[in-house]
């Protein structure tokens, strides 16, 4: 349990520089997600903070302690490797103790019973005579678990841990993954490319991008106020559309949206439009003060309590997001509206 | 059997499969039975049935000698085998070593190289040294040529083990030491066994570099059979040969239930 901050860390491989410079700060007992597509440096930067790669420049503070130069050995960093990393030669029960052995922490008897509290947190007692090898891969995951909590590390990272689960496995697993960290409030960082999962995890998300933060704040900031259109693209669910500000006036799809900039700055470069803000209406059914403009539709998914319809106009795909009631009145429209005060500005 | 294979290949493979089985097996077979012939000359089919060849070896002072040098020489040949060619394959399989390609080549190519020669160099080198063949110069060759298969063995385990596992157990606290100790060793436990079995092996059944290393106090088994070959061939040289197999298959045998042959194999 601990605060962690990273003070502008950089890290080049070779002539390749993978991180530039950038500062987090994680508060005791928090719990953030480092998101971002393949290659933006998420996971070096998670390997730095286990010690597992060295800085280039910039520090890494614990509880405000220089770390940057200590051994991963030294650092009581976590780290639940993506393939897990269980020790195929141990049983669950040694792969458990091993962090608590290493660092001999406790007499036998007390690190026995650490080994069945974790077991039993991960509610894989019955297993702890078991090879790895004999457990399932949503088993072997909470074994890797366990171990890394067991003996309760100042931070704890974890890289990707549910990507290997099936779709089913992977919810369960996130709904643990907060009721344990709510009871052992560790400083948590969880790595992850998937946008969902870190929304439905995390009390702030960092995104980035090609060794730079994009956006970081809480999972509302970035998906109701991002701030640039890599940001609202990767959040998903925003229709990001190139629009232009000068003249006091913002356009956008060919003219179709042109309205009053308002407070809008001038470098904005697109607009961000909220999947459940575009309604599909007829010509005459458009709600006063809505920009109006004509679409054509393309195909319509059907998500249950929801349709997805997608529609095309002047070259731009656009999709809109329309709850179960108005299914039937939005399969019959030729048109888009939008309330312009739904409309948000971004810049690259 | 797989649909589609042509009726040609079948036969061909059946035909290959059963000629390999002929050739490997057989010649066992012929010396086994051999063994327990009743008559004064190593002949096949044996004639008539009799445990007394058993007997005449175990009455022989040169073949027990023999074979005494030939367990020692094959068991420390294995255990410096085992020592040296594991940290030579963790050290070509795990660190990034400057020139690691040469020096793997290097270390595995006994494998390919005429042992004949390599005999022959072995002899003249000791030679100019003063010493001779000797029991050392014995350990020596045999060390050459059976730590390519240590290493081998060591390298293929450790290629298929996630280096992960060693950054995991550095995040939980273990020193370099523990980590060779709990972790790296372990895993090479297995490929440590099956790269023994065959250094074992190499050096019992050597015959090459026995031929240049021997002396008159040093004298293999291979090379006690072979002289007895050569000046008078009665089934006591079947019958130790029938023992060094039984001594080979109770090998495999331990080794697979200590370690599962499919993980090595």
């Amino acid at each position: 349990m601990a605060r962690l901050q990273i003070d502008k860390i950089s890290k080049s491989f070779g002539r390749n520089e993978v991180l530039k410079g950038l500062s987090v700060d994680i508060p005791d007992g928090g719990f953030v997600s480092l998101l971002g597509p393949s290659g933006c440096g998420k996971s070096t930067l998670m390997r730095l903070v286990a010690g597992l790669e060295q800085a280039s420049g910039g520090r890494i503070l614990i509880d405000d302690e220089d770390i940057t130069g200590l051994a991963p050995e030294h650092r009581h960093v976590a780290l639940m490797f993506q393939s897990y990393a269980l020790f195929p030669h141990m049983s669950v029960a040694e792969n458990i103790r091993f962090p608590l052995a290493m660092r001999g922490k406790g007499s036998a008897d007390e690190q026995r019973s650490r080994v069945e509290e974790a077991l039993d947190m991960v509610q894989l007692g019955q297993f702890a005579k078991r090879l790895p090898k004999q457990l399932s891969g949503g088993q072997q995951q909470r074994v890797a678990l366990a171990r890394a909590i067991v003996a309760r590390p100042r931070v704890l990272l974890l890289d990707e841990p549910l990507s290997n689960l099936d779709a089913r496995l992977r919810e369960d697993m996130q709904i643990e993954l907060i009721e344990l960290h709510k009871r052992l409030k560790l400083t948590t960082v969880f790595v992850t490319h998937d946008q969902d999962e870190a929304l439905s995890l995390s009390d702030s998300i960092i995104l980035m991008r090609n060794g730079v933060i994009e956006q970081s704040g809480t999972p509302e900031d970035l998906y109701d106020r991002p701030v640039n259109s890599f940001v609202a693209d990767f959040m998903g669910g925003s229709n990001v559309v190139p629009a232009r500000v000068s003249g006091g006036r913002l356009t956008a799809l060919d003219g179709a949206i042109d309205i009053p900039a308002g407070d809008m700055p001038e470098t904005t470069t697109a607009v961000a439009i909220r999947q459940e803000h575009l309604r599909p209406v007829s010509a005459d059914a458009a709600p006063d003060g809505a920009i109006l403009f004509g679409a054509d539709r393309q195909t319509r998914v059907f998500l249950g309590s929801r349709a997805r319809y997608r529609y095309q106009t002047g070259g731009q795909v656009l999709h809109a997001l329309v709850p179960g009631e108005h299914i039937a009145a939005a399969d019959m429209a030729d048109c888009l509206s939008v309330d312009p005060a739904k409309l948000r500005p971004l810049r690259d | 059997m797989v649909r589609g294979v042509p009726p040609t290949a079948r036969i061909l493979t059946a035909f290959l499969i059963t000629a390999t089985a002929i050739f490997m097996l057989v010649p066992l077979a012929v010396v086994m039975l051999s063994s327990i012939s009743a008559s004064e000359f190593l002949v096949f089919p044996p004639r008539g049935f009799s445990l007394r060849w058993y007997g005449e070896i175990m009455a022989s002072d040169a073949y027990l000698k023999a074979g005494w040098t030939s367990i020692k020489l094959a068991l420390v040949v294995t255990v410096l085998a085992i020592g040296i060619g594991t940290p030579t394959a963790i050290a070509l399989y795990r660190f990034r070593l400057p020139g690691g390609e040469a020096l793997g080549a290097l270390f595995l190519s006994p494998l390919v190289l005429p042992t004949l020669i390599f005999g022959i160099g072995l002899l003249v080198l000791f030679s100019s040294w003063g010493s001779g063949p000797s029991f050392t110069g014995l350990v020596i060759g045999h060390l050459v040529i059976s730590l390519p298969y240590v290493i081998r063995t060591v390298g293929a385990v450790l290629a298929d083990a996630d280096p992960a596992l060693e950054e995991a157990a550095r995040t939980m606290g273990a020193n370099v030491w523990q980590r060779y100790r709990y972790v790296v060793l372990p895993q090479c436990a297995a490929g440590m066994a099956a790269g023994g079995f065959f250094a074992f092996n190499i050096s019992f059944d050597d015959a090459v570099v026995a031929l240049f290393m021997r002396a008159p106090d040093v004298e293999t088994l291979p090379l006690r059979i072979y002289s007895q070959l050569e000046f008078s061939p009665d089934p006591s040289v079947a019958a130790v040969s029938t023992i060094m197999i039984l001594l080979t298959i109770f090998l495999v045998f331990l080794i697979d239930r200590l370690f599962g042959l499919k993980r090595i194999a």
